[in-house]
């Protein structure tokens, strides 16, 4: 049936332009939210959508609806908005590869269903029973996805998606805490992330002064992550590179970070919620060495930012644009390193921060106010942090490490391990 | 149907226009359709919500069989929900300007080329334009048979700029969204502004972080208004014991200089001319002269905290109700900026802004501004970059000394829980003592 309809549209397609993609997904998802202790809603949803990208002498159309069967309407304007564009060099969609169409990150237990959501959220409740703590809200979710992706040289790649997470903030008079997990697969622990949530409000609570200054500091994923996809990452975007707004574009083949680390995405990471053989627009994935060693080696490009500036694809499309139209992403951003010791002497451990969104994408500087932050000598917590500011700036922290921790955590389209980072400034109070 | 106490369906339709010039190169630009509902049944105790694509209202049995389908989902629940009775009906909604719609795109492209243009004079070394525009038609129906019906255009644009100078880079932005009209004709001076900012602040220097006195702009006086008090006076919030204003009506929390109110009557970008529940929209003066007065409320939290009306109910299309802010703002004082910068005499003078973030239970958040300028000896001195702030809610209202009578609002969005809603925030100058401010500079 989907394939009669993306047959259909090819065909009206090609004898209207040079070339056509089709895009065409469907998914569910069922949703329990918790107020307080009890389940406030209950919620069910069926998405549909087809997004499509036309390539006409060089000039590229988009156009998106959630309704396909005004997939003609839905033609129409993709063509339209291809008169409009500038038109660039374009050498071709990618043609059908010999790719293995197993699904990464398809787990068949994983059913959208009201009852799963229902005992997500009765363990997740449990193990907020481990600290004092009020529960303020929380949720669980349970997701499919089908996503097929088609274009007018023949390829055609049908993709699968499961997912299921839960998250539950807690409250101890003024002292919060937040957690959450997500997986492509049922092998989430509620209970688990119930009892951290807890123990974030319930050791922040009694916070006491740090004295402004410079600190070795470990962020957890958590911040870590808000960091890399805000400021990080889109520097490393072949287009900003391109486009002069990449702070890292003067540096390749420099050194970028401690020459222990090394940044990579890896999109054929076990754990990745969104790791995939072949891109958001066909074409085959593989590792990109970002930073190699604190080198600077390498960035990302999709097919169009490539075709423009006379590089190869990465492999790095993803379907984040206008109307789920590609644009340069990650798949599993991950860091390597040297494991162990981020905790040894003194150090203050930043759970979170509040306002990372508004560090500057283009320098990097960002001061924003730290979320569960601890005071720690030798991996002992000597005491939480009432409140207090981290400035800095992002390209220049990872210059100096002390390493990364042993464990990981998914965190959307990352799987990150904790940092130590030397020198950071902290104004307390 | 047994158990089903309620439903409502809200069904938006629309077109989004999007327009991206990069580098003197169209991007990209072009037409997409958006085709979203919602129905919400309320079962015995809590709700049931279905999300459907491409809706269409459904006669008899068929409609039946979904309000039992999302009867099922609400037969989980647990949570005892009531619905205050509150006024219903629309607002009408304000006269169309200039139709949007109505202009051709390739016209918007020009205009939008124009402005771009404009940036690129010497020292800067990338710009970026671009324009979106929401044509939205909502139809909203629920169980007592009120029916409502209206369509919407919200548009806007942005021009960034970015100035460099050996390994140095900075950019400078502006941004102006509109609700009912097409903001894009003669608008060449943005284009100026943001590239002459960028460049001014490739000799800005980082501020040095610690507490001083800020002089906040009427923008970034706005954020601070949103994330400091509206986000925290959002009754859901009080309603699960994640705000540190519940139980705070009646009490003072901020200098008699400061009122801050909400109002989704206002004909700004926050406008809606009923919210997501049908419910009639109005002004709520969430803190008059330093006391709190009221929370801002959908049905569920009016009769579960009181205090206040409903009316802040609203939602991206498909999506569920949420209580949120509209146009938010800090009420104009009776001082100018002439003498805030005379009376602060030593501090720092905040512009722009990327935005805030606000931990409501806590009671912290934090801003930040896109630049500013050093103030000495009561005069406007030296420019810095990026600074942020960060403060706590029941302590730095009572900061505020001064407000000017210059009001104006400015236009965004606001997330919460996963759902961006259209917002405005508004307020004079302001005189904040003692700010909390970061940075990371020596001087």
């Amino acid at each position: 049936m989907a394939v009669d309809l993306i047959d259909r549209i090819i065909k009206r397609g090609e004898e209207r332009v040079d070339e056509l993609e089709v895009y065409l997904f469907s998914g569910s998802s069922v949703t329990a939210r918790l107020k307080k202790r009890e389940i406030h809603y209950a919620s069910g949803s069926e998405h549909h959508g087809l997004s499509l990208r036309v390539i006409h002498e060089g000039r590229i159309g988009i156009s998106a609806t959630s309704n396909p069967e005004r997939w003609d309407a839905c033609l129409d304007a993709a063509i339209a908005s291809a008169r409009l564009a500038t038109p660039q060099d374009w050498a071709g969609l990618p043609g059908p590869g010999d790719l293995d169409p197993a699904p990464l990150n398809f787990d068949p237990e994983v059913t959208p269903d009201a009852e799963t959501t229902r005992e997500l959220l009765l363990r997740l409740l449990e193990g907020t029973g481990a600290y004092p703590v009020e529960i303020t809200s929380g949720s669980a979710e349970v997701s499919r996805y089908t996503g097929i992706l088609a274009n007018s040289s023949g390829l055609c790649y049908q993709d699968q998606e499961s997912s299921v997470s839960v998250g539950v903030e807690t409250i101890m008079e003024q002292s919060t805490g937040y957690e959450f997990e997500t997986s492509w697969k049922m092998d989430i622990d509620p209970r688990e992330v119930g009892e951290k949530a807890a123990y974030l409000a319930y050791s922040s609570h009694g916070g006491r002064e740090i004295g402004t200054g410079p600190y070795d500091v470990v962020l957890s994923p958590v911040a870590l992550s808000q960091f890399l996809g805000g400021v990080y990452f889109p520097a490393l975007s072949g287009k900003n590179v391109h486009a002069g707004r990449s702070r890292l574009a003067p540096s390749l083949s420099q050194q970028v970070m401690d020459r222990t680390l090394s940044l990579i995405d890896e999109p054929l990471h076990p754990r990745g919620l969104s790791s995939c053989r072949w891109d958001g627009e066909g074409t085959p994935t593989r590792r990109v060495n970002f930073v190699e060693k604190g080198i600077l080696h390498e960035f990302a490009y999709d097919l169009k930012t490539a075709y423009r500036y006379g590089k190869e694809s990465t492999g790095s499309a993803v379907r984040g644009g206008h109307g789920g139209s590609p644009t340069i992403g990650t798949h599993t951003l991950t860091f390597e390193g040297p494991r162990g010791g981020v905790l040894d002497d003194e150090v203050v451990h930043i759970h979170d921060v509040v306002g990372a969104h508004t560090a500057n994408p283009l320098t990097g500087d960002f001061s924003v106010e730290l979320s569960n932050a601890y005071f720690m000598r030798d991996g002992t917590v000597e005491f939480p942090i009432r409140k207090a500011m981290l400035s800095g700036n992002v390209f220049d922290m990872f210059r100096e490490t002390g390493g990364l921790s042993p464990g990981e955590r998914v965190m959307g389209s990352m799987v990150l391990p904790e940092i130590r980072l030397k020198n950071l400034a902290i104004i307390g109070n | 149907m047994t158990g089903v106490r309620y439903f409502d369906v809200r069904h938006v339709t629309g077109t989004v226009t999007h327009i991206d010039i990069d580098n003197t190169r169209v991007e990209s630009a072009g037409t997409s359709f958006v085709d979203r509902a919602i129905l919400r049944v309320l079962g015995p105790r809590g709700w049931g919500i279905l999300a459907i694509d491409h809706y269409t209202r459904p006669g008899g049995r068929s409609f039946q069989e979904l309000l039992e389908k999302a009867g099922r989902l609400a037969s989980l629940t647990g949570q005892e929900v009531i619905l205050a009775d509150v006024p219903t009906g629309s607002l009408p909604v304000p006269h169309m300007k200039e139709d949007p719609g109505s202009v051709d795109i390739q016209e918007k492209q020009q205009l939008l080329a124009e402005v771009e243009k404009s940036a690129r004079i010497e020292g800067i070394r990338s710009t970026r334009a671009s324009y979106i525009e929401r044509l939205e038609e909502v139809r909203f129906e629920d169980s007592s048979g009120n029916e409502s019906h209206y369509t919407l255009s919200r548009s806007g644009y942005s021009i960034l700029a970015v100035a460099g100078r050996g390994s140095d880079m900075q950019m400078g932005y502006q941004r102006k969204h509109t609700l009912q009209d097409f903001n894009l004709r003669h608008r060449q001076e943005d284009g100026r502004v943001a590239a002459g900012r960028a460049i001014a602040l490739l000799d800005a220097r980082a501020p040095r972080g610690g507490t001083m006195h800020a002089v906040l702009d009427p923008e970034l006086a706005g954020v601070f208004a949103h994330e400091a008090v509206g986000h925290a006076s959002e009754a859901d919030l009080v309603q699960e014991g994640s705000s540190v204003l519940g139980g705070t009506i009646g009490e003072r929390i901020g200098s008699p200089a400061v009122t801050i109110v909400d109002d989704p009557s206002l004909p700004e970008f926050g406008f809606e001319p009923l919210d997501a529940e049908g419910s009639r929209v109005s002004r709520t003066e969430i803190i008059r002269e330093g006391v709190v007065q009221a929370f801002l409320h959908s049905r569920e939290t009016l009769a579960a905290v009181g205090h206040g009306h409903a009316g802040n109910a609203r939602a991206m299309p498909g999506e569920p109700p949420q209580v949120r802010m509209s146009n938010t703002y800090i009420e104009n004082g009776d001082s100018s900026f002439e003498e805030m910068i005379r009376e602060c005499r030593s501090g720092i003078l905040l512009k722009g802004t990327r935005g805030g973030q606000v931990d409501p239970g806590r009671g912290v958040f934090q801003f930040n501004a896109e630049y500013g300028y050093h103030i000495e000896d009561g005069e406007v001195g030296a420019m810095v970059r990026d600074v942020s702030l960060s403060g706590e809610i029941l302590q730095t209202l009572h900061s505020i000394s001064l407000c000017a009578r210059d009001r104006s609002m400015h236009q965004g969005y606001c997330g919460k829980g996963g759902q961006s809603v259209p917002v405005s925030d508004g307020a004079p100058h302001v005189l904040l003592m003692n700010a909390v401010v970061g940075g990371s500079g020596s001087d």
